[in-house]
């Protein structure tokens, strides 16, 4: 499987006559783009505004972000299964804006596992989306029936921005590419004597899927992870729109559907690929509630990793508290089956930074990459403008904030100064690859 | 300048050795032993009093000589508290840290000490105080002591967010995220930590577990009839004066008790020093934590062969893994050598 993706490297998103790209700069027909997302009828009102690096603006809350992308020489969606039927993906030709995002932004709602994004000042190295050029779709919509709950689905509103990053992605679809990457991977057992003699190693992936309802998690072809075992996947289908994210997770935890298709740790892979390592591909897992599911997927997963003659495994999780013990159960399958494992994680180590670290721990689990606390406090000054609802992260259950603390006061203060937990930092804990952030001893 | 005040126990005041182990807390104003070196090595700070007391007598008196000691400061101005450095001597390790955990407490100072890796005081008190890794002797002194003042002075002048790997304290159990300088990602570091896990090179998790230790089911006993069986507890039951001095919480000492001439233990001759439940019933009748009437009872019927002629008691509320499992260690010499075949544990 080969998968180009043609890079156009994104200074600038500007509103303008025609929905075009040009040496750097984006230019969106806005009135063309919101009429193509108010075609979901359940859109009730939609808005696009843009926010870059620098500007002194406070983005809340967040409840996706995409790369905007376009397929070259195919007709099938971005997202198939989600924007499209299905089809496979990971081999062809796909373009993409970089250094931009869309997100997903909540008019007045926001629910458990939305997030909040700084674009200037401290706030903006918690999350990588600081350093973005973002157009944010900001969208109220008729979805009564989960308007005043805690978890949302938002539903209309992340398939809204789906489609977005589409419509936008067609801009650069017949233009040539700035520069370009390759991910190529011969099938596990045609890879020559060389790159087989290496030591062979898997990418496990637990992305999150611990609600029993449908619509919250993350998805696989349009397929709800809940409903999946562990499965062999090719890393260029993850690079390729094979998966999004889901609408559940404290948002510091979460891989946002960006981070699946830029994944850091699949790119670290494929550098290493045929110099140090034989990568064999991807173990897709998931998260589950019993725990005869989290020893079901364990057991799949290292099974998987097994048959396929994996020495080596980097294991990842979405997620923290209960999806530990799928982490570590996992972790401890592949360690029993031979197979070296690397985790990737963050931690939950409490406000004073005293608490266990991860609910489960295991001395088998001896090589961990730990890249945050989620919930470290964070305080922040106001910034000039808001794109979406300061007042969700008090008042709309956001993981890391709160309407009133006897000792803190609410997380949104009259004069728009905010405090808050990492928690409610959009993907700030960037456990798929990307996260500078490391936790250590005081 | 800000003030300091030192702990040292009678040894390094140059009082006495094991002899004057239970030399009574003093405070004497100025520099005493160690104090001189912490002196010279304090940049922002004067060492102003030299705190004194016997290892036993905290060791068994701990109560009252906190309350001396930290009456003794309530006269003096100080903004930090030393305590040793206790190298690899354990009742004063234990002395440093149950000293400065009280003085921290109750004046609102940090404290610092040094230890020896092996010092049980480092397990059972890493996580109330800093402090450093030290040598085994007092040869390790003016070393200890700079390292103890260095930190000190960071945290004087308002240093915060100190961190265990770049100041060389034991980690404390407290854990923050910060932003690596390098930007090294999340990614890269697990590729290079992978490499080197696959090539048996040595790592450094990022996510250190502690250390569980679990220990193997012994096989069972053959012949029950014949087997020698004793009753080692943790309940904290003990003749009634404690010749043990047994600490009724976080015990780093334990005591065996002959019964070979006791068909039951009795009230008024035996009680329980375990600070961590109601005494009443056990007081009234120690044989509900250390059954020596049932066993009685069992050798009578021949269930057993017989009982040990010891009972061995310590106390378990708080004490650490690593004293528990030093004081078996100790406990088990005396029954091999009596070949006991089976134990009894009775907690409370």
């Amino acid at each position: 499987m080969r998968l180009e993706i043609g890079h156009f490297n994104v200074t600038d998103v500007v509103f303008g006559n025609e929905t075009r790209y040009d040496n750097g700069t984006l230019t969106i027909n806005k009135e063309e783009a919101l009429a193509f997302v108010m075609e979901d009828e359940h859109i009730t009102h939609a808005d696009l505004v843009i926010a870059k690096p620098g500007d002194s603006i406070r983005i809340v809350p967040v409840k996706e972000a995409i790369e905007p992308r376009c397929r070259v020489n195919a007709s099938h969606s971005l997202f198939p299964g989600i924007t499209g039927e299905t089809h496979p993906v990971g081999d062809g030709i796909t373009h993409a804006l970089k250094g931009c995002s869309v997100l997903a932004v909540g008019q007045t709602y926001g629910s458990f596992g939305d997030g909040l994004i700084d674009m200037s000042g401290e706030g903006a190295k918690y999350t990588q989306f600081g350093q973005k050029v973002n157009v944010c779709l900001v969208v109220d919509t008729d979805e009564e029936f989960e308007r005043h709950e805690q978890q949302k689905k938002n539903r209309a509103l992340r398939w809204g921005a789906h489609r977005l990053a589409e419509y936008l992605g067609n801009a650069v679809k017949e233009l040539t590419p700035e520069d370009k990457e390759v991910f190529e991977l011969p099938p596990v057992t045609k890879r020559g004597p060389e790159t087989s003699a290496l030591p062979s190693v898997v990418y496990v992936m637990q992305p999150q899927s611990q609600m029993e309802e449908m619509g919250y998690n993350d998805m696989v072809y349009g397929w709800d992870m809940n409903h999946v075992v562990p499965t062999f996947m090719h890393p260029n289908e993850i690079l390729d729109g094979a998966m999004i994210s889901g609408s559940f997770m404290p948002c510091s935890s979460k891989w946002s559907t960006y981070d699946f298709q830029n994944n850091l740790t699949i790119k670290e892979l494929y550098a290493e690929h045929g110099k140090s390592i034989n990568f064999l591909g991807v173990i897709m897992s998931n998260l589950n509630v019993s725990l005869e599911q989290k020893q079901r997927s364990a057991q799949f997963v290292a099974q998987i990793a097994k048959s396929l003659g994996a020495d080596g495994a980097i294991l990842a999780e979405e997620g923290y508290g209960n999806p530990d013990a799928d982490f570590i159960a996992c972790y401890v399958a592949l360690e029993d089956a031979g197979v070296k494992t690397v985790g990737m994680t963050n931690e939950c180590t409490g406000r004073d930074g005293a608490s266990q670290p991860l609910v489960t721990l295991d001395e088998k689990a001896n090589a961990i990459v730990s890249c945050g606390n989620v919930s470290q406090l964070i305080e922040l000054p106001a910034m000039d403008q808001v794109i979406g609802n300061l007042n969700a992260l008090a008042e709309h259950g956001l993981s890391g904030g709160w309407a009133a603390d006897e000792v803190l006061g609410s997380s949104v203060r009259e004069d728009g100064s905010i405090i808050m937990e990492n928690n409610s930092m959009f993907c700030g804990d960037g456990v798929t690859g990307w996260s500078i952030k490391q936790m250590k001893e005081f | 300048m800000k003030q300091a005040v030192l702990y040292i126990n009678q040894f390094f005041a140059g009082i006495g050795g094991e002899d004057k182990a239970d030399h009574a807390p003093e405070i004497r104003e100025g520099l005493v032993g160690p104090a001189m070196a912490l002196n010279a090595a304090l940049q922002g700070a004067e060492v102003t009093h030299t705190i004194i007391c016997g290892d036993n007598f905290m060791g068994s008196r701990e109560e009252e000589a906190v309350e001396q000691i930290l009456g003794f400061l309530k006269d003096v101005e100080f903004d930090i508290f030393f305590a040793g450095p206790a190298f690899q001597a354990g009742r004063y390790g234990n002395a440093c840290g149950v000293i400065s955990k009280a003085v921290k407490a109750a004046y609102n100072v940090e404290a610092i000490s040094s230890m020896h890796e092996e010092n049980p005081g480092v397990e059972m008190f890493k996580k109330d105080l800093y402090i450093f890794p030290g040598g085994k002797s007092a040869a390790a002194m003016r070393k200890d002591t700079k390292k103890m003042a260095a930190l000190g002075d960071k945290l004087l002048v308002g240093e915060k967010n100190l961190q265990a790997e770049t100041e060389g304290f034991y980690p404390r159990g407290i854990r923050h995220q910060i932003w690596r300088e390098d930007q090294k990602p999340a990614a890269k570091r697990a590729m290079d930590m992978l490499l080197k896990k696959l090539a048996g090179e040595d790592y450094q998790t990022e996510l250190p577990i502690p250390k569980t230790d679990r220990v193997p089911i012994a096989a069972p006993i053959a012949e029950m009839p014949k087997a020698n069986i004793a009753i080692v507890t943790t309940g904290g039951i003990v003749p009634v004066d404690n010749p043990d001095r047994i600490q009724s919480a976080s015990a780093t000492r334990w005591g065996r008790y002959d019964i070979s001439a006791m068909p039951r233990l009795e009230g008024g001759a035996f009680k329980t020093i375990h600070a961590g439940f109601d005494p009443a019933a056990a007081d009234a009748d120690p044989n509900v934590i250390v059954p020596i009437d049932a066993m009685r009872k069992f050798e009578d019927e021949g269930k057993i062969g017989r009982l040990h002629e010891y009972f061995y008691s310590t106390v378990g509320t708080g004490t650490t893994e690593a004293e528990a499992s030093r004081m078996a260690k100790e406990i088990l010499v005396h029954l091999k050598e009596a070949e006991v075949n089976g134990i009894i544990m009775t907690s409370t």
